[in-house]
Protein backbone atom coordinates (compact mmCIF):
# COMPACT_ATOMS: atom_id res chain seq x y z
CA UNK A 1 0.00 0.00 0.00
CA UNK A 2 1.20 3.54 -0.76
CA UNK A 3 2.02 5.88 2.10
CA UNK A 4 0.10 9.15 2.42
CA UNK A 5 1.69 12.19 0.85
CA UNK A 6 3.51 14.64 3.08
CA UNK A 7 1.04 17.42 4.08
CA UNK A 8 3.25 19.94 2.28
CA UNK A 9 2.21 18.22 -0.96
CA UNK A 10 -1.50 18.42 -0.19
CA UNK A 11 -1.66 21.63 -2.20
CA UNK A 12 -2.44 21.00 -5.85
CA UNK A 13 -0.01 23.64 -7.00
CA UNK A 14 2.87 22.38 -4.85
CA UNK A 15 2.26 18.82 -6.01
CA UNK A 16 2.09 20.03 -9.63
CA UNK A 17 5.43 21.85 -9.26
CA UNK A 18 7.07 18.77 -7.75
CA UNK A 19 5.62 16.54 -10.51
CA UNK A 20 7.08 18.78 -13.22
CA UNK A 21 10.45 19.01 -11.49
CA UNK A 22 10.61 15.21 -11.20
CA UNK A 23 10.30 15.01 -15.01
CA UNK A 24 13.03 17.53 -15.79
CA UNK A 25 16.48 18.29 -14.43
CA UNK A 26 15.69 21.95 -13.77
CA UNK A 27 13.08 24.46 -14.84
CA UNK A 28 12.68 28.22 -14.94
CA UNK A 29 9.97 29.92 -12.91
CA UNK A 30 8.27 31.04 -16.14
CA UNK A 31 8.12 27.44 -17.37
CA UNK A 32 6.49 26.27 -14.12
CA UNK A 33 3.99 29.13 -14.34
CA UNK A 34 3.16 28.24 -17.93
CA UNK A 35 2.63 24.56 -17.13
CA UNK A 36 0.62 25.04 -13.94
CA UNK A 37 -1.43 28.05 -15.13
CA UNK A 38 -0.83 29.61 -11.72
CA UNK A 39 -0.40 33.28 -10.97
CA UNK A 40 3.16 34.49 -10.41
CA UNK A 41 2.37 35.51 -6.82
CA UNK A 42 0.80 32.23 -5.81
CA UNK A 43 3.48 30.17 -7.50
CA UNK A 44 6.19 32.19 -5.83
CA UNK A 45 4.63 31.56 -2.39
CA UNK A 46 4.27 27.81 -3.01
CA UNK A 47 7.82 27.52 -4.35
CA UNK A 48 9.09 29.20 -1.19
CA UNK A 49 7.17 26.70 0.93
CA UNK A 50 8.66 23.79 -1.01
CA UNK A 51 12.09 25.34 -0.66
CA UNK A 52 11.68 25.78 3.10
CA UNK A 53 10.57 22.15 3.38
CA UNK A 54 13.76 21.08 1.57
CA UNK A 55 11.98 19.62 -1.45
CA UNK A 56 13.46 21.99 -3.99
CA UNK A 57 16.46 24.23 -4.58
CA UNK A 58 15.92 27.70 -5.98
CA UNK A 59 18.69 29.69 -7.63
CA UNK A 60 18.32 33.25 -8.83
CA UNK A 61 20.42 34.90 -11.51
CA UNK A 62 20.13 37.29 -14.47
CA UNK A 63 19.58 36.33 -18.10
CA UNK A 64 19.70 39.10 -20.72
CA UNK A 65 19.25 41.69 -17.93
CA UNK A 66 16.09 39.97 -16.66
CA UNK A 67 15.89 38.11 -13.35
CA UNK A 68 15.82 34.35 -13.78
CA UNK A 69 14.67 31.87 -11.15
CA UNK A 70 15.62 28.24 -11.66
CA UNK A 71 14.09 25.43 -9.60
CA UNK A 72 15.32 21.88 -9.23
CA UNK A 73 14.89 18.95 -6.87
CA UNK A 74 18.17 18.34 -5.01
CA UNK A 75 19.23 14.80 -4.00
CA UNK A 76 17.90 15.34 -0.47
CA UNK A 77 14.60 16.47 -2.02
CA UNK A 78 14.31 13.14 -3.83
CA UNK A 79 15.11 11.33 -0.59
CA UNK A 80 12.39 13.34 1.19
CA UNK A 81 9.92 12.42 -1.55
CA UNK A 82 10.79 8.75 -1.19
CA UNK A 83 10.19 8.81 2.60
CA UNK B 1 -4.52 26.00 -10.10
CA UNK B 2 -5.09 27.95 -6.93
CA UNK B 3 -6.66 25.26 -4.71
CA UNK B 4 -5.19 24.58 -1.30
CA UNK B 5 -7.76 21.98 -0.22
CA UNK B 6 -6.83 18.40 0.47
CA UNK B 7 -7.62 16.01 -2.32
CA UNK B 8 -7.88 12.27 -2.69
CA UNK B 9 -5.07 9.86 -3.59
CA UNK B 10 -6.60 9.31 -7.01
CA UNK B 11 -6.76 13.04 -7.67
CA UNK B 12 -3.13 13.37 -6.61
CA UNK B 13 -2.10 10.59 -8.96
CA UNK B 14 -4.09 12.13 -11.82
CA UNK B 15 -2.43 15.50 -11.23
CA UNK B 16 1.07 13.97 -11.09
CA UNK B 17 0.43 12.09 -14.36
CA UNK B 18 -0.99 15.19 -16.05
CA UNK B 19 1.99 17.34 -15.08
CA UNK B 20 4.58 14.72 -16.08
CA UNK B 21 2.85 14.37 -19.48
CA UNK B 22 2.72 18.15 -19.90
CA UNK B 23 6.46 18.37 -19.29
CA UNK B 24 7.18 15.44 -21.62
CA UNK B 25 5.12 16.83 -24.48
CA UNK B 26 7.42 19.82 -24.80
CA UNK B 27 9.87 19.82 -27.64
CA UNK B 28 13.32 20.71 -26.49
CA UNK B 29 14.87 21.74 -29.76
CA UNK B 30 13.75 23.69 -32.75
CA UNK B 31 14.65 21.01 -35.31
CA UNK B 32 17.03 23.42 -37.03
CA UNK B 33 20.17 21.35 -36.33
CA UNK B 34 18.64 18.24 -37.89
CA UNK B 35 17.42 20.28 -40.87
CA UNK B 36 20.83 21.92 -41.30
CA UNK B 37 22.80 18.65 -41.35
CA UNK B 38 20.13 16.84 -43.35
CA UNK B 39 20.37 19.56 -46.00
CA UNK B 40 24.17 19.84 -45.99
CA UNK B 41 24.82 16.08 -46.31
CA UNK B 42 22.07 15.74 -48.94
CA UNK B 43 23.56 18.61 -50.95
CA UNK B 44 27.17 17.38 -50.68
CA UNK B 45 26.35 13.78 -51.58
CA UNK B 46 24.14 14.79 -54.54
CA UNK B 47 26.80 17.19 -55.84
CA UNK B 48 29.45 14.44 -55.51
CA UNK B 49 27.15 12.04 -57.37
CA UNK B 50 26.52 14.58 -60.15
CA UNK B 51 30.21 15.44 -60.32
CA UNK B 52 31.03 11.87 -61.24
CA UNK B 53 29.47 12.70 -64.60
CA UNK B 54 30.25 16.44 -64.72
CA UNK B 55 33.88 16.09 -63.61
CA UNK B 56 34.32 19.66 -62.42
CA UNK B 57 37.47 19.87 -60.24
CA UNK B 58 36.02 22.63 -58.03
CA UNK B 59 33.13 20.41 -56.92
CA UNK B 60 35.57 17.92 -55.37
CA UNK B 61 35.83 20.32 -52.44
CA UNK B 62 32.09 20.35 -51.75
CA UNK B 63 32.49 18.33 -48.54
CA UNK B 64 34.29 21.31 -46.98
CA UNK B 65 30.77 22.68 -46.65
CA UNK B 66 30.39 20.36 -43.63
CA UNK B 67 33.19 22.30 -41.92
CA UNK B 68 31.54 25.63 -42.79
CA UNK B 69 28.21 24.32 -41.42
CA UNK B 70 29.74 24.19 -37.94
CA UNK B 71 29.32 27.99 -37.69
CA UNK B 72 25.50 28.05 -38.13
CA UNK B 73 25.38 24.96 -35.87
CA UNK B 74 27.11 26.88 -33.07
CA UNK B 75 24.68 29.80 -33.57
CA UNK B 76 21.70 27.38 -33.37
CA UNK B 77 23.03 25.77 -30.18
CA UNK B 78 23.58 29.16 -28.49
CA UNK B 79 20.12 30.44 -29.51
CA UNK B 80 18.38 27.25 -28.41
CA UNK B 81 20.20 27.43 -25.07
CA UNK B 82 19.02 31.01 -24.55
CA UNK B 83 15.38 30.21 -25.36
CA UNK B 84 15.31 27.04 -23.28
CA UNK B 85 13.22 27.30 -20.15
CA UNK B 86 14.13 23.92 -18.71
CA UNK B 87 16.72 21.20 -18.98
CA UNK B 88 15.83 17.54 -19.30
CA UNK B 89 17.86 14.76 -17.69
CA UNK B 90 18.95 13.37 -21.05
CA UNK B 91 20.16 16.74 -22.40
CA UNK B 92 23.79 16.39 -21.27
CA UNK B 93 23.91 12.78 -22.38
CA UNK B 94 22.59 13.51 -25.87
CA UNK B 95 24.82 16.59 -26.16
CA UNK B 96 27.84 14.45 -25.26
CA UNK B 97 26.89 11.82 -27.84
CA UNK B 98 26.60 14.41 -30.65
CA UNK B 99 29.87 16.14 -29.70
CA UNK B 100 31.70 12.80 -29.72
CA UNK B 101 30.03 12.01 -33.07
CA UNK B 102 31.23 15.33 -34.51
CA UNK B 103 34.80 14.63 -33.39
CA UNK B 104 34.66 11.01 -34.64
CA UNK B 105 33.33 12.00 -38.06
CA UNK B 106 36.14 14.50 -38.68
CA UNK B 107 38.74 11.99 -37.44
CA UNK B 108 37.25 9.39 -39.77
CA UNK B 109 37.36 11.84 -42.69
CA UNK B 110 41.04 12.47 -41.91
CA UNK B 111 41.87 8.74 -41.61
CA UNK B 112 39.97 7.97 -44.82
CA UNK B 113 41.96 10.60 -46.72
CA UNK B 114 45.32 9.54 -45.23
CA UNK B 115 44.79 5.84 -45.98
CA UNK B 116 43.04 6.51 -49.32
CA UNK B 117 40.07 4.30 -48.44
CA UNK B 118 38.44 3.46 -51.76
CA UNK B 119 34.84 3.53 -50.61
CA UNK B 120 34.32 5.19 -47.22
CA UNK B 121 30.51 5.64 -47.43
CA UNK B 122 29.65 2.50 -45.37
CA UNK B 123 31.96 3.67 -42.56
CA UNK B 124 30.32 7.09 -42.46
CA UNK B 125 26.85 5.54 -42.55
CA UNK B 126 27.64 3.26 -39.60
CA UNK B 127 28.77 6.34 -37.68
CA UNK B 128 25.70 8.40 -38.73
CA UNK B 129 23.44 5.73 -37.29
CA UNK B 130 24.89 5.82 -33.75
CA UNK B 131 23.90 9.32 -32.48
CA UNK B 132 20.69 9.27 -34.52
CA UNK B 133 19.52 5.99 -33.00
CA UNK B 134 20.70 7.04 -29.51
CA UNK B 135 18.78 10.34 -29.72
CA UNK B 136 15.65 8.61 -30.98
CA UNK B 137 15.96 6.03 -28.20
CA UNK B 138 16.54 8.56 -25.40
CA UNK B 139 13.79 10.94 -26.57
CA UNK B 140 11.42 8.11 -27.58
CA UNK B 141 11.24 9.74 -30.99
CA UNK B 142 10.44 7.06 -33.55
CA UNK B 143 11.43 8.95 -36.75
CA UNK B 144 15.03 9.18 -35.48
CA UNK B 145 15.02 5.56 -34.35
CA UNK B 146 13.97 4.58 -37.87
CA UNK B 147 16.55 7.01 -39.31
CA UNK B 148 19.33 5.41 -37.23
CA UNK B 149 18.38 1.91 -38.34
CA UNK B 150 18.10 3.16 -41.96
CA UNK B 151 21.71 4.43 -41.77
CA UNK B 152 22.93 0.96 -40.76
CA UNK B 153 20.86 -0.77 -43.45
CA UNK B 154 22.20 1.70 -46.01
CA UNK B 155 25.75 1.02 -44.75
CA UNK B 156 25.30 -2.63 -45.76
CA UNK B 157 23.61 -1.64 -49.04
CA UNK B 158 26.38 0.80 -49.96
CA UNK B 159 29.01 -1.88 -49.24
CA UNK B 160 27.61 -3.80 -52.20
CA UNK B 161 26.95 -0.72 -54.33
CA UNK B 162 29.50 0.73 -56.75
CA UNK B 163 30.58 4.38 -56.65
CA UNK B 164 28.95 6.93 -57.32
CA UNK B 165 25.70 5.22 -56.26
CA UNK B 166 27.02 5.03 -52.68
CA UNK B 167 26.49 8.80 -52.65
CA UNK B 168 22.79 8.19 -53.12
CA UNK B 169 22.86 5.99 -49.98
CA UNK B 170 24.29 8.99 -48.12
CA UNK B 171 21.52 11.19 -49.56
CA UNK B 172 18.80 8.78 -48.44
CA UNK B 173 20.44 8.40 -45.01
CA UNK B 174 20.65 12.19 -44.53
CA UNK B 175 16.98 12.53 -45.44
CA UNK B 176 15.75 9.67 -43.23
CA UNK B 177 18.03 10.29 -40.26
CA UNK B 178 17.99 14.08 -40.06
CA UNK B 179 16.02 16.02 -42.64
CA UNK B 180 12.63 14.29 -42.24
CA UNK B 181 12.88 13.99 -38.41
CA UNK B 182 14.02 17.64 -38.42
CA UNK B 183 10.91 18.66 -40.33
CA UNK B 184 8.71 16.76 -37.87
CA UNK B 185 10.46 18.33 -34.85
CA UNK B 186 10.23 21.78 -36.45
CA UNK B 187 6.52 21.36 -37.12
CA UNK B 188 5.85 20.26 -33.52
CA UNK B 189 8.02 23.08 -32.17
CA UNK B 190 6.24 25.76 -34.21
CA UNK B 191 2.85 24.31 -33.24
CA UNK B 192 3.80 24.37 -29.53
CA UNK B 193 5.15 27.90 -29.90
CA UNK B 194 1.94 29.09 -31.57
CA UNK B 195 -0.14 27.57 -28.77
CA UNK B 196 2.07 29.30 -26.21
CA UNK B 197 1.63 32.66 -27.95
CA UNK B 198 -2.15 32.16 -28.06
CA UNK B 199 -2.26 31.44 -24.32
CA UNK B 200 -0.09 34.42 -23.32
Amino acid sequence: MFKDLNPILHSQLRLAVISILISVKEAEFTYLREKTDATAGNLSVQINKLKEAGYIDVSKSFKDNYPQTICRIPPQGFRALED
Amino acid sequence: MEQENEFSGQESLALITKMINKARRDYLDTGLSALLWGSVITFCSLVTFANHYLDWPALEYVWWLTVAAIIPQIVIVIREGKDRKYRAYEDDLIGGIWISFGIAIFLLAYIVSVYHVAEPAPLFLVLYGIPTFATGYARRFRPMLIGGVACWVLAIVSHYTPYPYTMLSLTVAAQLAWFIPGLIIRKCYLKAKAQHVQRS
